[in-house]
């Protein structure tokens, strides 16, 4: 099992240096110097010097390096267009909203979607199923920009004396519940439907069958047996999901005007400014990385059987 | 059961031992022929005829039975035919800006009514689909082609080729999806239909790739795979043959997964400015237009949203159903 884990480890190496490598060369493609976009031009001698202090002058694959082993330092460089702030400032004062409005759309969904899948499954082909599913692909299909337009429609806007909720911002609790559930819902969908599909299958195996023989409470076997086996794809998936919940929140984040990564990235590829959007997707591409290293490992340490099959 | 029928049934396959290197078409041809007569010399005798077993015919009565993604074939249908028909027969213009209509609100003049702009919606959803749907069907197309291309190279070839090209797929399973598109973008500097396209194939080609290197590895390892062989057929004929067709199945359920995703993927970058330039519209501008005057006239966004959440429930079914009538396998009956 440690050998598992170091080798997948070690493994992630290489693909973050592939990952920073690609990012890098997209940027190096984007026409145009970056400190030519002002519309006054820069003196020559001016350039050169910065030229220098940001290694422009030296080929690539030396620039790659030099970005390699400041991203290894968590320095990710100066902003293009904010005088006087780092990338790394940018990335202090806007993630950890972010990552907060991921969390409480992660609990949300699990919260939410779990029961649904759970209860869903136990009740199947009933009223229930039909309505929870219904739900979950109305959820799965209404794109995230109408399911925020209108919970602040209905709950912000119409029935703002009963809510009393924000349509946007980000002060206070009262003006986190529309975002986290607008979030959420994609999610929560995807838990019910995986967790209803493997609550279905488990209900069929042979040892729920023999302990309801036993003549042991329903109740029992479905706490003790069916869930404890059906979750195990739940929790893999946990991984993936919130990673994606933590950078994938572009269009919730500008909606509600929220100070996160996602609403500042859009900000800045519009303002042009790739020192911001490369540091950024590095993050990011990191985040996602990790998530499916602690999934793979995780799965490993679950079953057996995957070890040996992956690196 | 008679003795000359048996004997028609059993003619056909003996024909053509090394019937191998005919094309297969014919040689389908043939053998439908066989097991037609087959049916009607039984069905005579049983006083009914039974129905033809192609692979495709049969696909096509399986997913006849399920009602679910029979419904979302006629809905995409629907879809479809709306985003075709509807910009020929209106004589609505759809760029003429009358601010004395500006945002009416549904009326028989105006199915879905108004912009801020006064531009008529019914049409401009319609133009909106044929954007957000010819985008979709490009960039499906182009997944495919490279996933299929990738994925079929590192299965058929396995080995050190395959290890690397999958390692490298590994990689890039670590970009995440929206920012990957929205630097490709930026590389090219400027978004319109072909760089959109581009951009949304770069970030989404993963998964088509990965499933066909899976679909070749299994399949290779088939006895008609080493009967190929054995008969002497090359490589790329037992790909292109053997491999690659049996895989249409699955291209074909990936193709409904693919194209919901990708008009998704271009309504959010068209949401967030990224995205075609105005007058020209797609779904996700017709919604961001929307958005900016949800407060007072709610409908604008809802009707764009609805024709993509519409698309993405149909084509989901569809692809449901498509994977059960392809590989009964996968089903119990």
């Amino acid at each position: 099992m440690l050998a598992f884990i170091i080798r997948r480890i070690v493994w992630t190496i290489p693909v973050l240096l592939l990952v920073i490598l690609m990012t890098f060369s997209m940027m190096k493609l984007i026409k145009g110097n970056p400190f030519q976009v002002t519309e006054r031009p820069v003196p020559e001698s001016i350039q050169r010097n910065l030229d220098r202090k940001f290694h422009l002058d030296k080929p690539w694959w030396a620039q790659y390096l030099y970005y390699v082993r400041d991203t290894a330092r968590l320095d990710l460089g100066p902003s293009l267009v904010q005088r006087n702030q780092d990338v790394n400032d940018v990335i202090k004062e806007h993630f950890p909203t972010s990552i907060k409005l991921g969390l409480m759309a992660m609990i949300f969904a699990i919260v939410v979607g779990i029961p649904l899948g759970v209860f869903a499954a136990l009740k199947h082909n009933s009223v229930l199923d039909y309505t929870a599913m219904g739900i979950a692909n109305l959820g799965f299909a209404l794109p995230s920009f109408l399911v925020a337009t209108l919970l602040i429609y209905f709950f912000a806007l119409r029935l703002k004396d009963y809510t009393g909720l924000p349509t946007n911002g980000w002060e206070g609790p009262s003006s986190w519940v529309l975002p986290t559930i607008a979030l959420g819902i994609y999610p929560m969908t995807y838990f019910a439907r995986l967790v209803r599909g493997t609550v279905l299958e488990t209900l069929q195996q042979d040892y729920i069958r023999t302990a309801k023989a036993k003549g042991l409470r329903w109740r029992f076997v479905v706490a003790k047996h069916v869930l404890r086996n059906s979750l195990i794809p739940a929790v893999t998936a946990a991984g993936p999901v919130l990673g994606g919940l933590i950078t994938g929140s572009f269009i919730v984040e500008t909606i509600f005007g929220i100070p996160g990564i996602g609403k500042y990235y859009v900000t800045a590829v519009t303002g042009r400014d790739y020192s911001v959007v490369m540091g950024i997707t590095v993050l990011l591409s990191v985040i996602i990385i990790v998530a499916n290293l602690v999934v793979d490992i995780l799965y490993g340490y679950l079953d057996p059987r995957i070890r040996d099959e992956r690196t | 059961m008679s003795e000359p029928e048996i004997a028609t049934t059993e003619t056909a396959p003996r024909q053509s031992p090394r019937g191998l290197d005919r094309p297969f078409m014919q040689r389908r041809a043939e053998f439908e022929e066989a097991l037609a007569r087959n049916a009607s010399a039984r069905g005579a005798e049983a006083g009914a005829s039974l129905p033809r077993a192609s692979l495709w015919s049969d696909a096509f009565h399986r997913f006849m039975k399920n009602r679910a993604s029979v419904v979302a074939a006629v809905a995409f249908l629907l879809l479809l035919a709306f985003v075709i028909f509807v910009p020929w027969l209106s004589n609505e213009d759809p760029y003429a800006i009358d601010f004395s209509q500006a945002y009416q609100s549904p009326s028989w003049s105006h199915p879905f009514g108004t912009d801020g702009f006064g531009r008529d919606l019914f049409i401009r959803t319609a133009l909106g689909g044929r954007v957000s749907f010819a985008i979709g069907f490009a960039a499906t197309f182009a997944i495919m082609v490279v996933g299929i291309v990738y994925g079929a190279t590192a299965g058929f070839l396995g080995g050190h080729v395959d290890n690397a090209l999958m390692r490298f797929l590994d990689a890039l399973y670590g970009l995440p999806y929206l920012p990957f598109a929205i630097m490709t973008l930026a590389v090219f500097g400027t978004v319109n239909f072909w760089t959109m396209v581009v951009a949304l194939t770069i970030a989404s080609w993963f998964t088509t790739a990965r499933v066909m290197r899976g679909q070749i590895i299994t399949l290779k390892q088939n006895d008609y795979v080493r009967a190929a062989y054995a008969v002497g057929a090359k490589g790329p004929r037992v790909l292109y043959r053997h491999l690659l067709m049996n895989t249409l199945g699955v291209i074909i359920v990936f193709v409904f997964l693919e194209l919901p995703g990708v008009i998704l993927g271009e309504a959010f970058l068209s949401f967030l400015g990224l995205g075609i330039n105005p007058p020209k519209a797609s779904w996700g501008t017709l919604a961001q237009d929307g958005y900016t005057a949800y407060a007072t006239h709610p409908y604008i966004i809802v009707i764009p949203s609805i024709c993509i959440a519409w698309l993405i429930l149909s084509a989901f079914f569809i692809a449901d159903g498509l994977r059960d009538a392809l590989d009964p396998r996968t089903k119990e009956a």
